[in-house]
């Protein structure tokens, strides 16, 4: 399940033809289902059409609140109000931290327990350890908010530092599955190669085991990325002051005020998405290959 | 409100630095400002925020040691207590929130104080209407309100009515506005505060001795029901009933319409009355200051003498036990209930004073309220005494909506007596 | 999966595992577990463990409290907006996971036949995976209000001529909407994964036989499916007992509380001084969560075996 499968989702240039032409006769493609298919896309398309076209209209034209005309004239007025009203420099600067701490935390925190957790399988408390973090799966945040926000305000950690932590330990029993279950992989002789040399545990971690983690660790780090520059839940419940917050929560504010001034919220609404759709865009084969990966596992 | 105290600061750094993570962190605090120690001070009524901010500039000139950091953050005091983090001092509505916070032991004792002891006994009685931790005076009262009928001057003498001392004089008078094609009352229904704390609290104000009501729920607790001797569905019934005859004197749109939509057509002329109080007048001479606003009692029943002004304690300064700077924090407390301070404030924002030495109001928008305020004809508002975890408010918008009243009645009957179980 | 029962680690005995050697355990390896370990047990666990404690108490999440022994939890499934709570959301998760399952298994089949740009539109239909639930709610939220009434008025069709958003009857209908639009995309790559695992040759085969699309989906694509089905219906119904990001961005639990997911019910708690109340309230719903868990490990044990 593990790279075949990276190969066959990610760039789709493996996909056997034999079947589907067995069961379409003599075309080599179906036109009618690519056409059914091209008018499905609109309902991705459409919500996406109408952000962009929104958000470079002006004032004036947006006030009318006409989803489907186009910009005219275009204007960028919107993305420089929005600039201001959410101080879009601080907030994106906060969720972009949030979100590296999450990240990195996802790829290294996780990455280290489970080489600990693989290398001692066989002692009991490694193992306990070990369905100790996946038990977690089984507490979503809501369980836990309450009480969480009342710890976190007692350590002084009701920020997006705190978050960036939260994150982490969320997505913790998930990627130490994903990362476990991939160095059960891992031909036993390369560790065994580097002990010889004289490696210690440290050196071997970094110069072996990482690397060979490498492509799962992406996987997981781009998915930590998702999760974290998206969520809403948990800095909007964590986070005590409404100045620190990141981009989703900060977005909330054209709900209550300004509300017709739809050039402003929706120029606001591409900036905060723009970057997730960046990063999906290079990263795609991790992303398509990640998602099946956990559904097996998990 | 990007400021923090600097002993959070410095707390929150210490661990981002633990973290390898510091500098980060500090995005969201000022600089410091040499050895002056930092105190939160809490305050969100919205309309006197650049007034007090004014006064603790005073107060910081005067104390060069202390420095105020001014916290308006609306919403976010409960999570402040929850999170362990409560700030130092602060001047609040006092209402069933605050009632929590004193009632869990969470405010420190003031009756110490040498203020303390000129609060009136009739402001001092209007604590009663929350429970309180025993042996503590956990509230220094700072300035009251009294709420009735905003009415507009003008358009009463055009159409020649007088102010409405029964009840049928007052269905006359909108009927009279009615057919001269004048609104009679302005309605802000989007705000379902709007609707609790005016049409509501009102009507049964002038129909109900509300902290008797209170105080015999309280005591029935989880008994409160259908059959029991006293409940909300055979009391509140009455007065509600009546109030909805008020509803069609209303103009058509009251449903969109919200607070701030209502001090501007009131202020233009649009009603000749409005369900408000003093803070929605300061709002409306804001707008057009050449408004002729006056108050009168709404009347209930056919006796005058039944009529009574709403009254809240509409400010009060307290200081949480946890707060950091307790002594600072008296500083500024004490420097707030100066008299040559406190007063100025009240005659600003239209407040009546809570000491025996106050002097009455002055402002001719207010003043018809003050001999009902002598006197002692005052009620507190209904929607005040009932805990906020009862969405109370709502129900109040759905039935001005058109939801039955009965149903409504029980279940704030089954909420009441559900709450005390677990109290 | 089957790591999570008690048996099972037996079975998947780990390829590489080398003897254990007798020693103690490498010091760099209990650094690399220890301190996670603690800062898990400080975020997770310990949360976990003070949310139970407190819910047998009468705690307003600050100041004195006193034991209330089981009060909360009486009271909780005699309380309306709880119950009503509780009900939307398994009600709502329900329809939304069959909606979503429906939509990405039939993606899933047409994006694995023979059709033209069929790598792009794999790539659009994953889109609405990686945007933020709550923005795109509120992009939703506008389309909602404004555009579909006015189309609606524009073409005569009364029903959606005011706000769906408004209506109590149907706000629902849009909160369904929008969390499919961004579970399908998980669901249909999970649904392409399977369908590629399908060996060609029985497709090849049922042909011959002179098997129709329709009957070779009968007989073959289903039955084989059915693991990715039950792994699918599974993954998206935990996920939709948690929502909260999208209804807050569309209805916010409105118009009155019609829409109330059981997470908004449980973060009220944090305002109103229900504190410990709404503590109980989540004991209730983790134990709702852990039944679908157990549910789910026996469907996958059944599903290995």
């Amino acid at each position: 399940m593990s790279s075949s499968s990276i190969d066959s989702i990610g760039t789709t240039r493996r996909i056997p033809t034999n079947r589907s032409k067995a069961r379409l006769g003599k075309d080599k493609y179906n036109l009618p289902l690519t056409i059914v298919l091209a008018v499905c896309t609109l309902a991705v398309l459409v919500p996406l059409f109408v952000t962009v076209s929104m958000a470079f209209k002006t004032g004036a034209q947006a006030v009318e609140g006409k989803a489907f005309s186009l910009p005219q004239p275009l204007s960028i007025e919107g993305f420089v109000e929005a600039w201001k009203m959410t101080d879009f420099p601080v907030s994106f600067g906060l969720s972009v931290f949030v979100s590296a701490i999450a990240v990195a935390g996802a790829v290294l925190i996780s990455s280290m327990a489970a080489y600990a957790i693989h290398a001692n399988w066989g002692r009991k408390f490694f193992k306990f350890a070990f369905f100790y973090i996946l038990a977690a799966m089984f507490l979503p945040f809501p369980v836990l908010a309450l009480s969480q926000i009342k710890l976190s305000g007692l350590v002084g950690l009701d920020t997006p530092l705190g978050v960036g932590i939260l994150h982490i330990m969320f997505m913790l029993g998930f990627n130490v599955l994903l990362l476990t279950t991939f160095l059960r992989g891992m031909p036993h002789e390369l560790e065994e190669a580097a002990r010889i040399d004289g490696a210690s545990t440290w050196q071997t971690f970094w110069r072996v085991i990482f690397p060979v983690l490498s492509p799962m660790a992406a996987t997981v780090g781009i998915f930590a990325f998702l999760f974290s520059w998206n969520d809403f839940m948990m800095p909007s419940m964590i986070i005590s002051d409404p100045a620190l917050q990141t981009l989703p929560v900060v977005n909330q504010l054209f709900q209550s005020q300004f509300s017709s001034n739809y050039h402003i919220s929706f120029a606001s609404y591409l900036m905060a998405m723009a970057p997730a759709i960046i990063v999906f865009v290079f990263t795609q084969r991790w992303v398509l290959s990640g998602v099946t990966q956990g559904a097996v596992k998990s | 409100m990007a400021t923090q105290p600097p002993s959070t600061v410095s707390r929150r750094s210490l661990l981002a630095g633990a973290a390898g993570l510091a500098g980060l962190t500090l995005a969201g605090c000022s600089g410091s400002s040499g050895d002056a120690t930092a105190i939160r001070f809490y305050q969100t009524k919205r309309e006197v925020i650049p007034y007090i901010r004014e006064l603790l500039g005073e107060f910081h000139a005067e104390f060069p040691g202390i420095r105020p950091i001014h916290d308006t953050s609306e919403g976010t005091l409960n999570g402040q207590f929850v999170r362990s983090s409560p700030p130092d001092l602060a001047l609040q509505l006092y209402n069933y929130e605050m009632a929590r916070f004193q009632e869990r032991g969470e405010l420190s004792d003031l009756s110490d104080l040498p203020e303390a002891a000129m609060i009136t006994d009739s402001v001092k009685e209007q604590l009663d209407l929350y429970p309180s931790y025993p042996g503590r005076l956990s509230v220094l009262p700072y300035s009251m309100m009294s709420a009735a009928v905003v009415y507009n001057k003008e358009i009463f003498a055009q159409h020649g009515v007088g102010v409405p001392t029964t009840h049928s004089e007052f269905i006359a008078a909108c009927e009279t506005f009615q057919d001269a094609g004048v609104t009679p009352i302005y309605g802000t229904w989007a705000d379902p505060w709007t609707i609790a704390q005016g049409l509501v609290d009102y009507t049964v104000g002038g129909m109900v001795d509300v902290i008797g009501l209170f105080q015999q729920l309280r005591e029935l607790g989880p008994d409160v029901g259908p059959d029991s001797r006293v409940s909300f569905s055979k009391v509140l019934r009455e007065p509600l009933e009546k109030m909805l005859t008020l509803l069609p004197f209303h103009q058509g749109d009251a449903n969109g319409r919200n607070y701030g939509d209502g001090n501007n057509a009131f202020a233009n002329g649009q009603a000749a009355m409005y369900l408000q109080g003093p803070w929605a007048v300061v709002e409306i001479g804001k707008i057009n200051p050449d408004t002729q606003v006056g108050t009168f009692p709404l009347p209930m029943t056919e006796d005058p003498a039944d009529n009574k002004v709403r009254v809240n304690l509409d400010l009060a300064l307290w200081i949480p036990e946890k707060a950091k700077h307790q002594d600072e924090a008296r500083e500024l407390l004490r420097f707030l209930a100066r008299p040559e301070i406190q007063d100025p404030y009240n005659e600003h924002a239209l407040g009546f004073g809570v000491r025996k030495d106050a002097p009455p109001v002055t402002d001719e928008r207010i003043t018809q309220m003050q001999p009902y305020v002598d006197r002692g004809a005052v009620f507190q508002g209904v929607s005040q005494g009932i805990p906020t975890n009862i969405p109370f408010y709502n129900y109040c918008q759905d039935v001005v909506f058109g939801a039955d009243l009965e149903p409504m009645l029980a279940r704030l009957d089954a909420d009441w007596a559900r709450l005390a179980k677990r109290a | 999966m089957s790591l999570t029962s008690s048996e099972a680690p037996a079975r998947t005995a780990p390829a590489g595992l080398r003897p254990t050697p007798k020693r103690r355990p490498d010091k760099t390896h209990l650094f690399f577990l220890l301190p996670t370990l603690a800062a898990f047990t400080l975020c997770i666990a310990l949360p976990a463990v003070m949310g139970i404690f407190y819910s047998f108490t009468n705690s307003v999440g600050y100041g004195e409290w006193d034991f209330v022994g089981l009060a909360n939890y009486e009271l909780l499934f005699t309380d309306p907006a709880i119950m009503a709570s509780f009900w939307f959301t398994l009600w709502f998760s329900a329809v939304t996971v069959i909606a979503t399952n429906i939509v990405a298994f039939l993606l899933a089949v047409g994006l694995t036949a023979q059709i033209r740009a069929r790598v792009p539109m794999r790539a659009i239909f994953v889109i609405p995976m990686v945007v933020s639930p709550i923005i795109i709610a509120f992009v939703f939220q506008f389309l909602f209000a404004r555009t579909l009434p006015t189309a609606a008025r524009a073409v005569g069709f009364g029903p959606l001529e005011d706000s769906i958003l408004a209506n109590p009857n149907l706000a629902w209908a849009s909160i369904v909407i929008v969390t499919a639009w961004q579970a399908v995309p998980g669901a249909m790559l999970i649904y392409i994964a399977g369908l590629l695992a399908i060996p060609g040759d029985l497709y090849e085969a049922s042909a011959l036989d002179g098997a129709g699309p329709w009957k070779q989906m009968q007989m073959i694509t289903i039955p084989l499916m059915a693991s990715y089905i039950v792994i699918n219906v599974i993954l998206t119904f935990k996920n939709f007992l948690n929502a909260y990001d999208i209804i807050v961005g569309l209805t916010d639990g409105g118009p009155g509380t019609s829409t109330r997911s059981v997470a908004m019910t449980i973060f009220s708690g944090f305002e109103t001084g229900d504190y410990a109340y709404q503590m109980a309230t989540a004991t209730i719903f983790f134990l709702i969560t852990l039944a679908i868990a157990v549910v789910q490990m026996r469907l996958m044990r059944r599903k290995d075996q």
